[in-house]
Parts: structure tokens; C-alpha cells; sequence
């Protein structure tokens, strides 16, 4: 279909978008192939603690304990990924739904919907994901969970908005008319309709959960049997200034990644919606 | 000499345009005192044409060959800042939408007076002194204080006013207006037309008058020229063109211009649907510090369609007559009253109740590029409302493919998306999906009103020719008289949320008895004029 050549057509016009992709698509080997370079487990002691980096051993150098650095952040880029793929699917899919009820149906069970959606809303994300995952015990599910929990209120809202206004088009009322079932009014019609601001606004999410997983492991609510590269920078932050690659590296993985994600949010805002951005510039 | 001389002007468009010239070669004399009208269909290249005079072109069309002569003096060898000055001072501009055009920040004295600040050296209180005179000039109620008022607080035929008070500040010798009565209703349309004429006349000026309404045509134009793909292909004075058309387009087109005749009504039918006293009003706000807004926009109205029968229902901006065409098929719930349709009662039925009998009642819609989802194949639109009644899905696309043809589309459109698909074509579209339900009552809601004429011709034809081969009743829902004594048996006219007259088409334009009927009638746009229907060979 000649829609997918149109669609990489405007996708590549932002340069930034590119250069994202190509970052995130080795970011996304890295974490699918990397541990079949790097067999041992990270957490394993492979050489003498505090050994500088470009070494030819050691890439990265080892941290306090000789653990591999490189070693690390390849298996660190996995569950950065696994967490922040995983955490924002979740948050869209309750979002999505929720959204599309309070948009579609609109009076009270817009009401309840939304006044139970500022409920999550008012309270500062970062805390209350610390406060969730210190309840459930930090594990990688628990993590996923509290992220997404504190993520789909923006999700809901933005669906919400897209509701209000393609539920007065005609098309949507041409589909009342002719009968259909509210199901097949919101998925079939209304949705496909929402789904480019959806995807973009999931694009950035994603990087801002692996940001928040980032910041749980580092304050040490990480999951214990899983290398992150927060928890690296967590167990490195006293010898910063001794051993400044213990931290810098993986703090590089977790920069790279996030931007990476943002231009390519950007790129797909463009290509998605390219009469907006045409004019933006 | 001419005041306006327009010699071989092309205008190129852009590279991945579907065609290279939006204008191709026109050259046209436009005389002191006179008001020439360009009238064509949309994309005939006739606004870019002002655009060009105005040298107002979009950054990416240009001018590719051709001279603007005006007063003698070729507009393309001014300056820009020359230009400036000559915008207002020789030439001014209104245009079709007077929301958009006025700045909603700014009171409306103090966008008159802003040109005569820029342009002129006039003291603060000449100034002050000029907007009055401008603005008594267009007749606008009570100067002193619509000068203080926002845009939003005008209606939209003060709003116009104003933009001809600004347009007419510094006295141009040109008034180019690219359809300014488009988006105003009938009857506001009348006043400014007539303002226009009474401005144009008293100061000499010269019009260069942009609209796609023959009917204006008759109304304004001294002279009129025909635009077609860029090109005029026929100018002349306006009593010719529009009496003795020679040009085969023109022909075309004015054989589409629905006839202000009542056609021969079918009346005497068994009801089919009844409404009883059915009202809504709409009430927004009402929160803790907003206060609560209540518009009524359908008061307690009656109304019967009878079988095989079809009812205009006419009235202008905001007289309820969409809101009344929601109400019965319940898009919207009304607040109360009664509607029986074959006997069941349409508005208090139950959800099942209602599924079951929605197949009776459908929709046409007005915005043909709004009314179709955009992302779903125009086969599946049409089977849709078949497969959710429970038809196997091979019959309900045979059938839809079946509708296609009956619509004038061939079956190769059911494999597209409605994008690829003009305006007329889409409207055709959702007819074939309006009907593929098998329908007892249509309810069109203008349906022809976003169509160029000619299509608007076709549309109205495949309606009047389903109606009669399915014995359909129509509610049918315009503005448009014209339209409305084209395809009506019975009309009913609506005002501010009521039906103020009801009767036999013939009745209601022969012998109307509702002064508001008389006065809506009084303002269709050249309706002393009577196309011709038979014409000469070319």
C-alpha cells in the first residue's frame, strides 16, 4: 500500500526522528541479542573492583565490586525496555478504555470517570509510584504496575478529548442511525479515528517510564534479581568522584534511550498528523 | 477607460497541483460604476483570480504571465510598500466569512479606525468622527454603540457590515467581495446585497463581485463572466448570459439552478409519521459561578408526513429545523411530546425497541466529507448497517454493490477509501448506505447545500427518482427555497423554534399567508429572474 511509503515519507523528513529510530533500533538489539554476547550473569564478580574504562578486558571498566560495566548495561537495556514497553501498553489500554467511556457516554459516567481519574492526578506521580511499589514489594510486576497506574490519567484525558469531538461528527451519527451497537460505534468507528495522538502521545511515555523505573532502582526499589541501569547509578553515586564511568555510563544508556524515544515521538506526531506540523514551522 | 483591466492572466500553481494553472489566459474591462460578477463552481480559479488583483496569492501560487492594469497603472510593477498603500486607498477587499476576518480582540469601532490610523493623518477625533459616518454609511444600528461592541456580539450580517465599512474607509475606487452573502442567511443576505448596490451606485465605484448563486448574479451583476477550469468562458451582460447563455457550460449551469416554480404536489396520503407537540431546549452552564444559558430550539411542534410524501422543512441559521430532523430520528432526546411512526411511538421507545425500528427511519447527512469514516472502505460502510441487523455478510455486500449501481457508482468503489471520492459522489455514497436498510422515511438534513450546482442537480434527481421507485417519504430539511420548491409536496416553515406556516408547496409560494413566509420569499436571490430552460445551440 503506497500509505506506508507516504507515511516513512514524512516520518524521515525530521531528521531527529531518524536519528532517534537508528538509536532506539540499537537500543532494542542491544537488549533482544545483547545477553547472548554477555552469557554471565551481570551481578557476577569478573575482574578486580575499580578498573578504568577502555580497557580492552573491561570496555566500561568494573564497579565497586569488579562487575562488568558493559555487561551491565546490556542487560540493564532489557528490563528498561521490557519495564517501559510493558508499563506504557497497560496504561494506554486502561487509558484507552477509560477515555472512550467518559467521551462517549459523557454525563454522569463522565463525571464519575473523570472525578476518579483526578483523584490519581493530584497526587505527585513520582511519590506515589515510590509509595506503591514499597507497598507491593519491588519486583519487576510491581514496578510495571505502578507505573502504569500512574500513567493512564494522561491517556484517559487525551482519549476523552478525542471522544468529545468525533462522537458530534456526522459519520459517528450516521452509525447511530443505522443502528449500531455502542461496541461497535466506539471501536470500530470513533477509535481507529484517535488512534495517531494515542500512538504519540505512547511514544513518549515510554520514555518517561524508563525514566521512572530509572529512579526507582536507584533509590533502591528496583527488582533485586534484575540489573537496571538506576540500580547501577544508585550503587555507584559514593564514588562519584573516584569512579566517575560507574555512573556515567549507564546514565548515558538511560540519556540515549530517552531521546532516542522523544524524536521518534516527535517524527510520528509529524508524520501522523502532518497538516499541524506543517504549520508549526 | 477601463478602471480595471485584466489582460492574459495566468496564475501557476504548485508543482504537485492537479492542474498547472489555476487561471489560464483571462482578460476582462471592468468600467467605473460598474459591478461585474465572476460566477463559477468551486476550483474554477475565480478567487484566486481576486487574490491575484489583490496580489494576496498564497506564497505558493504566482503569477506566471499577464498584466493587472489598474487606472492605467500595472499593479505587478508597484513596490510592496506601494502596494500597501493602494490596498485600501484604490482597492479594497471583503470576504465570504466576516467571523474570521475581524479580529475577535478588537472592538469593532476600533477596527474601522485602524486603517484610517495606518493610512491616513487624520487627528483622533476626525477619526472618531469618520467610523460613525462609515458605520451610519452601512447602516448599522446605533453607531455609538456597536463602535464599543466585540465581533462576537455582532450578528453575522453586522459583522459583514463592518467589514464593508473598513473595506470602504479610505473610499477605493475597487470593491472586490469573493462571496460575501455565502455564509449569511436569506434574508440578511438581501440587505447586503442591496447595501452593496446602494454604496456601489452612490460613490461610482467599481465591484468586482466572486460568488457561485446565479440567483445573486441576477440580483447584482451589471455584467458577468463565466469561469470554468481557469477560464472565463463566457462574459457578457447579465440580462444575455442569463436569459440566452451561449456557451455550453453556462448552459449546464443554468439549467442547474432549481427552478423557483412549486412542482406538482402528491398530497392526500395516509399519515406515516405524526409529532406531536415535540420540544428541546438546549441549556449549557449552570455550573457554580457561570450562569445557566437556555435556548429553546424547538417549541411544541406539530407535524405530519404522509406516505410516498415528501415535507420541506425551510427556515434560516438557528430556526430549530436540524435540531427538529434529530428529534425525530432521536440523534438528540427530546424533552418531551410524542412521535408515532406506523403506529409505534419513536420517541419513548425502549433501547431494543428503538434498534428494531431504526432500519425504518434514515439520515442523509450534509457534509459529505464529515458524514463517511475516513478510514473505513465505502463497501464496508454501506454493508455495515445490514451486517449489525443480522444479514449473512456475503448478502450484505452483494447488495451493497447492488446500491452502488442504483447511486450512479460503479462496484469498483467498494474496494476505496471515501477520500478518493468528490463531494457529489460521497453524498451518493451515503444515500446507498441511507437506503441499504430498505427505508420508509428519509430525513435529509441539506443535503445538496455544500454541492456545487450542477452536482447539487444530479443529487437532487437520484433523490426525487429513489423517492418515487421506493415510495419514500422524505423529511426534507434546507435553506435553500429554491431547492425546497424543487423536491417538496408540502413545506413547512420554521422561525425561531416554531412552525409558523404549513401547507401545499404551490400555497406557500403563491399564497403565503405568514408574513415571515413572505418575507424569506421577498429575499430569494433573483427571483424576478426565470431561467430559461430551452436554449440556443452554441
Amino acid at each position: 500500500m503506497h500509505g506506508a511509503r507516504d507515511f516513512w515519507k514524512r516520518f524521515s523528513r525530521n531528521k531527529g526522528a531518524v536519528v532517534g529510530l537508528a538509536i532506539l533500533v540499537l537500543v532494542l538489539a542491544t537488549a533482544i541479542f545483547g545477553p547472548l554476547l554477555f552469557p554471565t550473569s551481570p551481578w557476577e564478580m569478573t575482574g578486580a573492583p575499580f578498573q578504568r574504562p577502555f580497557d580492552p578486558e573491561f570496555p566500561l571498566g568494573t564497579d565497586t565490586l569488579g562487575r562488568d560495566v558493559l555487561s551491565g548495561i546490556v542487560h540493564g537495556a532489557r528490563v528498561s525496555l521490557l519495564i517501559g514497553f510493558v508499563a506504557t501498553l497497560v496504561a494506554v489500554i486502561v487509558g484507552v478504555i477509560l477515555g472512550a467511556l467518559a467521551g462517549y457516554y459523557g454525563g454522569i459516567i463522565d463525571d464519575l470517570l473523570m472525578r476518579f481519574t483526578e483523584f490519581f492526578q493530584t497526587i505527585p506521580s513520582f511519590v506515589f509510584a515510590v509509595v506503591l511499589v514499597a507497598i507491593f514489594t519491588p519486583s519487576i510486576a510491581s514496578i510495571v504496575a505502578a507505573i502504569a497506574i500512574v500513567s493512564w490519567p494522561a491517556v484517559a484525558r487525551l482519549v476523552r478529548g478525542e471522544f468529545l469531538t468525533l462522537r458530534t461528527r456526522e459519520f459517528v451519527q450516521a452509525s447511530v442511525v443505522l443502528g449500531q451497537p455502542a461496541r461497535h460505534i466506539i471501536f470500530v468507528e470513533i477509535l481507529p479515528n484517535a488512534v495517531s495522538p494515542i500512538i504519540v502521545a505512547g511514544s513518549l511515555m515510554v520514555a518517561t517510564a524508563i525514566l521512572t523505573e530509572s529512579s526507582l532502582s536507584f533509590l533502591g526499589l528496583g527488582d533485586p534479581n534484575l540489573m537496571s541501569w538506576g540500580f547501577m547509578i544508585g550503587a555507584a553515586r559514593t564514588v562519584i568522584r573516584t569512579a566517575w564511568w560507574m555512573s556515567f555510563f549507564p546514565g548515558l544508556a538511560i540519556l540515549l534511550t530517552v531521546l532516542a524515544l522523544n524524536l521518534v515521538g516527535e517524527g510520528l506526531n509529524d508524520a501522523l498528523n502532518p497538516r499541524l506540523s506543517r504549520e508549526g514551522r | 477607460m477601463a478602471l480595471l483591466s485584466v489582460r492574459n492572466l495566468k496564475v501557476a500553481l504548485p508543482v504537485n497541483a492537479d492542474r498547472a494553472f489555476a487561471v489560464k489566459d483571462i482578460s476582462f474591462d471592468l468600467a467605473p460604476g460598474e459591478i461585474l460578477c465572476i460566477v463559477g463552481e468551486s476550483g474554477s480559479g475565480k478567487s484566486l483570480t481576486a487574490a491575484a488583483i489583490m496580489r494576496l496569492l498564497p506564497r505558493s501560487v504566482t503569477i506566471a504571465g499577464g498584466s493587472i492594469e489598474l487606472e492605467g497603472r500595472d499593479l505587478a510593477s508597484l513596490t510592496e510598500a506601494d502596494m500597501r498603500t493602494w490596498r485600501g486607498h484604490r482597492l479594497a477587499m471583503i470576504f465570504q466569512e466576516p467571523m474570521t476576518a475581524l479580529n475577535p480582540l478588537m472592538r469593532a469601532g476600533a477596527q474601522i479606525e485602524e486603517i484610517l490610523e495606518v493610512h491616513t493623518d487624520l487627528s483622533a477625533a476626525a477619526r472618531r468622527e469618520r467610523v460613525l459616518e462609515l458605520m451610519r454609511a452601512v447602516n448599522l444600528p446605533t453607531p455609538e454603540l456597536l463602535r464599543d461592541a466585540y465581533p462576537f456580539r455582532l450578528s453575522g450580517g453586522q459583522r459583514q457590515r463592518v467589514m464593508i465599512a473598513m473595506a470602504l474607509a479610505l473610499d477605493p475606487a475597487l470593491l472586490i467581495a469573493d462571496e460575501p452573502t455565502t455564509a449569511l442567511d436569506v434574508t440578511t443576505q438581501k440587505q447586503i446585497l442591496a447595501l452593496i448596490k446602494q454604496i456601489q451606485r452612490r460613490r461610482n465605484m467599481g465591484v468586482l463581485f466572486i460568488t457561485h448563486d446565479f440567483g445573486v448574479v441576477a440580483e447584482i451583476a451589471d455584467r458577468v463572466a463565466v469561469m470554468q477550469h481557469g477560464e472565463i468562458v463566457e462574459i457578457g451582460c447579465t440580462a444575455d448570459v442569463l436569459n440566452a447563455p451561449r456557451h455550453p457550460y453556462t448552459q449546464k449551469l443554468i439549467a442547474a439552478v432549481p427552478r423557483l416554480e412549486p412542482r406538482k404536489t402528491v398530497t392526500d396520503t395516509s399519515p406515516l409519521l405524526t409529532a406531536r407537540r415535540v420540544a428541546k431546549t438546549f441549556r449549557t452552564g449552570g455550573g457554580l459561578f457561570t450562569k445557566k444559558r437556555v435556548v429553546p430550539a424547538v417549541k411544541d411542534v406539530d407535524l405530519t408526513i404522509g406516505a410516498g410524501e415528501t415535507l420541506g422543512v425551510v427556515g434560516e441559521s438557528g430556526s430549530g429545523k436540524s435540531t427538529l430532523g434529530r428529534l425525530l430520528i432521536r440523534l438528540i432526546a427530546a424533552d418531551g411530546g410524542e412521535v408515532s411512526f406506523g403506529g409505534a411511538d419513536l420517541l419513548n421507545a425502549s433501547a431494543a425497541r428503538l434498534r428494531a425500528l431504526r432500519p425504518q427511519v434514515q439520515m442523509i447527512f450534509q457534509d459529505p466529507y464529515a458524514s463517511l469514516n475516513p478510514r473505513r472502505k465505502v463497501g464496508q460502510i454501506i454493508a455495515d448497517g445490514m451486517l449489525a441487523h443480522g444479514m449473512p455478510q456475503g448478502n450484505a455486500f452483494a447488495r451493497a454493490s447492488e446500491l452502488l449501481g442504483l447511486v450512479g457508482l460503479d462496484a469498483g468503489a467498494m474496494d476505496r477509501y471515501p477520500h478518493e471520492f468528490s463531494g457529489g459522489q460521497r453524498q451518493r455514497i451515503g444515500i446507498a448506505r441511507a437506503l441499504a436498510l430498505n427505508p420508509k422515511l428519509l430525513i435529509a438534513d441539506e443535503p445538496v447545500s455544500a454541492l456545487d450546482v450542477s452536482v447539487q442537480a444530479q443529487v437532487l434527481d437520484l433523490l426525487n427518482d429513489i423517492r418515487r421507485r421506493f415510495n419514500l417519504s422524505m423529511l426534507f430539511i434546507t435553506h435553500d427555497l429554491r431547492v425546497a420548491a424543487q423536491v417538496s409536496d408540502r413545506i413547512a416553515v420554521m422561525r425561531l423554534g416554531e412552525i409558523v406556516e404549513t401547507g401545499p408547496t404551490e400555497q406557500i409560494f403563491l399564497r403565503p399567508q405568514h408574513p415571515y413566509t413572505m418575507e424569506l420569499l421577498d429575499a430569494v436571490p433573483g427571483k424576478t429572474w426565470i431561467a430559461p430552460t430551452v436554449f440556443a445551440r452554441a
